[in-house]
């Protein structure tokens, strides 16, 4: 018996031991040391959400962001990462107490932690990815984007390109960050046919329901693959997925058929996911990284406010990639479609 | 204890008079529930089009069309018939199969109604039930082995996820140095390799140093997760060439691939699908009539017993659950070899607790844990394509949907099911 709680021990030790250090703890995941000599004016520092620093989406959009500010604005960048929900709360406080002059977390997700967090501590700077508090914080800047602006570009691109008629989408958790690409891509398809006589159908939502196509969670890129097969057999030959790396099973269950295009999220996947960019068409740009290097710059010049932040096509906070595998040219009629839609004359949303 | 099984398993087959009348009413309530929830509300003319050929199929079938109304009448009918003649004679043994039939035809008038006016692509779902239900089986399978040895494994979602890692990793590294199809294969070898290893060291634990399995099968877990995330993070999702070590690609079955309808949904699927088949059939023989699969079952069931007899119980557990291991490394790899050729943090996404769930609702048999499976797949595949139809229930409650389905067929049909005896209990040796 003495033997046996002596390895009891042992494995509890190094499991804590190692969970301490690739979990969220007190230690950073990542440090980037300011290039100016004479130390950091501020400390920057991101909270993921659990699709973690790499997953080429949100997350990753976000630090890039930082590094960005990191490099020319001579801030310290630092992140720490939620491996499960439960580590929202914990990696704000452990960040709290790192002395970090702004708190930015990632995704609607991590809403009710920051607030919790911000209400109790009205000193400390707080900024959110797509999350907007009604009312606002003084301390917190909700960093919220015009994204179906941007998918409705996607959404009339994916309608010209379609040979059979019917596109379609998929989210990874019914929130309202994933279903406003949804509702812009449904409301673009739309208008295309308006304009064009035509009759593409979207399969995976309905802005009117409110209801649609999901794959459950931001993880399982099997679930992804699945989502796309089913797409494409009922006809779908542009399939955009909403979904984090999810996304990136669709991917590559598209490229394994070649039926059909994809169009990415969050950031440009011909850059990102290089290995699929034969099957991409597009990609419905949220450009965090540019938001937060923006509000990286108001910090420094002392003009930190909460409230809230819009990116939206005017702004360049959002906006699509260029088309590419695209047989033609519609750039004009998409150039004049982000005109009327900052003139407000477009509806890209209910 | 063996006789104790075997008169448990003759009280399940026995048809008690309460559960006839009750099957009848059940068969009844179906077609019911064909009338008032899909006759009512289908406008008469419309039609349902199923379509036979999947996606990227080369053999076209021509598609199945027929007026919806008619077809649900007859199906209501016939369900209401066997009710009818379930409560005046009833059907003996037959019970289960008529109520699979009922089901059946209760799940076939669904899906013709909700796809009324419109085309529902029925060879595709089949296909895709068949692709989710291959990580599960394997789940399955590897927990078969090793708790029909008296082991119990939790960390077999550890596991798979270790082997989806290393296939990844290791199939690109192949990939690099060999090229792409000795790639894939040093990958699916490595992942074995390393599921059997994490295996080994619950073996230790828990048979050795009879530590508590449950504890020893969550450290195996947690642990698993994050050294895969850890590894993912700092090098695969760095450096792009370690993390892509591509697909096993179809292979068509020569001549059985051919056959309409078919032949696309099962003879057309990559290595993966015709190695469960395989391992199934393999476990099946094996447990259940070789010396080898006796001994392994002894020693889950009354290990002192097969001590005596002079059966080594540490090495036939050792035995299985290393080979339990090596099974769900080859599942694991199934997620990056097999379905989307590259890894990212915690992809298999609690597929391997689903496998544990369906070893349980199938008895600890290979074929009936295979049958759970499938009715998983088909429930989840089935919950995407009605969100795809856009029939009018809310996405939560569809999401819901394969793991309510599971739980209440398999309960409600299967019945209890009795775990091997020893499951569990480390043993000491006097």
């Amino acid at each position: 018996m003495y033997k046996k709680r002596h390895l009891i021990l042992f494995v509890l030790f190094f499991s804590t031991i190692f969970l301490a250090a690739c979990g969220s703890s007190v230690a950073p995941d990542e440090v980037i040391p300011s290039n100016e000599e004479e130390g950091a004016s501020a400390k920057i520092c991101e909270v993921t959400d659990v699709g973690g620093i790499d997953d080429k989406s949100f997350n990753a959009t976000a630090w890039a962001g930082v590094q960005q500010a990191a490099a020319d604005l001579g801030v310290e960048g630092q992140f720490l990462e939620s491996q499960q929900q439960t580590d929202y709360e914990a990696n704000i406080t452990a960040f709290m107490d790192e002395g970090c002059d702004l708190i930015i977390s990632i995704g609607f997700l991590l809403g009710d932690a920051t607030e919790e967090a911000a209400e109790n501590n009205p000193d400390q700077n707080f900024a959110i990815i797509d999350f907007a508090y009604d009312p606002g914080y003084d301390n917190v800047l909700g960093i919220v984007f015009a994204t179906d602006q941007a998918a409705f570009l996607a959404g009339y691109a994916a309608a010209a390109t379609t040979q059979t008629g019917i596109v379609g989408t998929f989210g990874g958790i019914k929130i309202p960050s994933v279903t406003v690409f949804m509702d812009g891509y449904v409301y673009g398809v739309e208008y295309y046919n308006q304009q064009n006589d035509a009759d593409v159908e979207v399969l995976g939502w309905e802005p009117g329901v409110e209801d649609g196509l999901f794959a459950g969670n931001f993880e399982s890129l099997d679930d992804g693959r699945t989502l796309a097969i089913s797409l494409m057999n009922e006809g779908a030959d542009v399939i955009m997925p909403v979904a984090g790396p999810v996304g990136l099973g669709a991917a590559a269950a598209v490229q394994e058929s070649g039926e059909a295009w994809i169009i990415g999220v969050d950031s440009d996947w011909t850059q990102s996911s290089p290995e699929y960019a034969d099957v991409i068409l597009t990609s419905v740009l949220k450009r965090s990284d540019s938001a937060i290097y923006q509000i990286t710059e108001e910090l420094l010049a002392g003009d930190f406010s909460g409230g809230l932040y819009l990116g939206t096509l005017k702004n360049d906070g959002v906006g699509i990639a260029p088309l590419t595998n695209f047989d033609g040219n519609i750039d004009d009629e998409l150039a004049a479609l982000v005109e009327d839609i900052i003139a407000g004359d477009l509806q890209t949303a209910p | 204890m063996a006789t104790q099984a075997a008169t448990l398993s003759r009280r399940v087959e026995y048809i008690s008079p309460r559960r006839q009348r009750v099957m009848g009413f059940v068969f009844l309530a179906l077609a019911a529930g064909i009338w008032l929830f899909f006759i009512r509300t289908v406008d008469a003319g419309v039609s349902t089009t199923f379509r036979l050929t999947p996606g990227g199929s080369d053999i076209q079938l021509a598609d199945w069309v027929f007026a919806t109304a008619p077809a649900l009448n007859i199906l209501a009918i016939i369900s209401a018939v066997l009710g009818g003649y379930q409560l005046a004679r009833g059907f003996g043994r037959n019970t289960n199969l008529v109520l699979g039939l009922v089901s059946f035809l209760f799940m076939f008038g669904f899906l013709a109604w909700a796809a009324a006016d419109g085309s529902l692509n029925i060879a595709g779902l089949l296909r895709t039930t068949l692709q989710k239900a291959v990580p599960i089986t394997f789940g399955a399978m590897s927990g078969i082995l090793s708790e029909r040895a008296g082991v119990v494994n939790i960390a077999i979602e550890g596991m798979m996820l270790t082997g989806a890692m290393i296939g990844a990793l290791m199939g690109s590294v192949g990939r690099l140095y060999f090229g792409d199809t000795a790639g894939l294969w040093i990958g699916l070898g490595s992942a074995v390799i390393f599921g059997g290893l994490l295996a080994l060291i619950h073996g230790v634990l828990s048979i050795k140093y009879k530590t508590d399995q449950i504890i020893s099968g969550t450290v195996i877990n947690i642990f698993a997760t994050g050294m895969t995330s850890f590894i993912s993070a700092k090098f695969l999702q760095k450096y792009q060439e370690l993390n892509s070590p591509g697909i096993f690609q179809s292979i068509e079955f020569p001549l059985l691939s051919k056959i309409p309808f078919i032949g696309p949904v099962f003879f057309d699927n990559n290595v993966f699908i015709f190695a469960m088949f395989l391992f199934l059939i393999l476990l099946h023989i094996g447990l259940f009539f070789t010396r080898w699969g006796l001994r392994l079952r002894s020693v889950g069931e009354h290990p002192k017993a097969a001590d005596t007899l002079g059966i080594n119980v540490f090495r036939t557990r050792y035995m299985a659950v290393t080979l339990s291991g090596m099974m769900a490394g080859f599942g694991g790899a199934y997620f990056t070899l097999g379905s989307v050729g590259r890894f990212d943090e915690v992809m298999t996404a609690g597929r391997g607790f689903i496998g544990l769930a369906a070893m349980i609702f199938g008895n600890w048999s290979p074929f009936g844990s295979f049958g759970a499976s499938l009715l998983f797949g088909f429930a989840d595949s089935l919950q995407s394509k009605l969100a795809i139809l856009s029939v009018n229930i809310p996405s939560e409650i569809l999401l819901m949907a394969p793991y309510i389905a599971t739980m209440v067929v398999l309960a409600g049909v299967i019945g209890r099911g009795h775990m091997p005896a020893a499951d569990g209990q480390p043993y000491e040796k006097e």
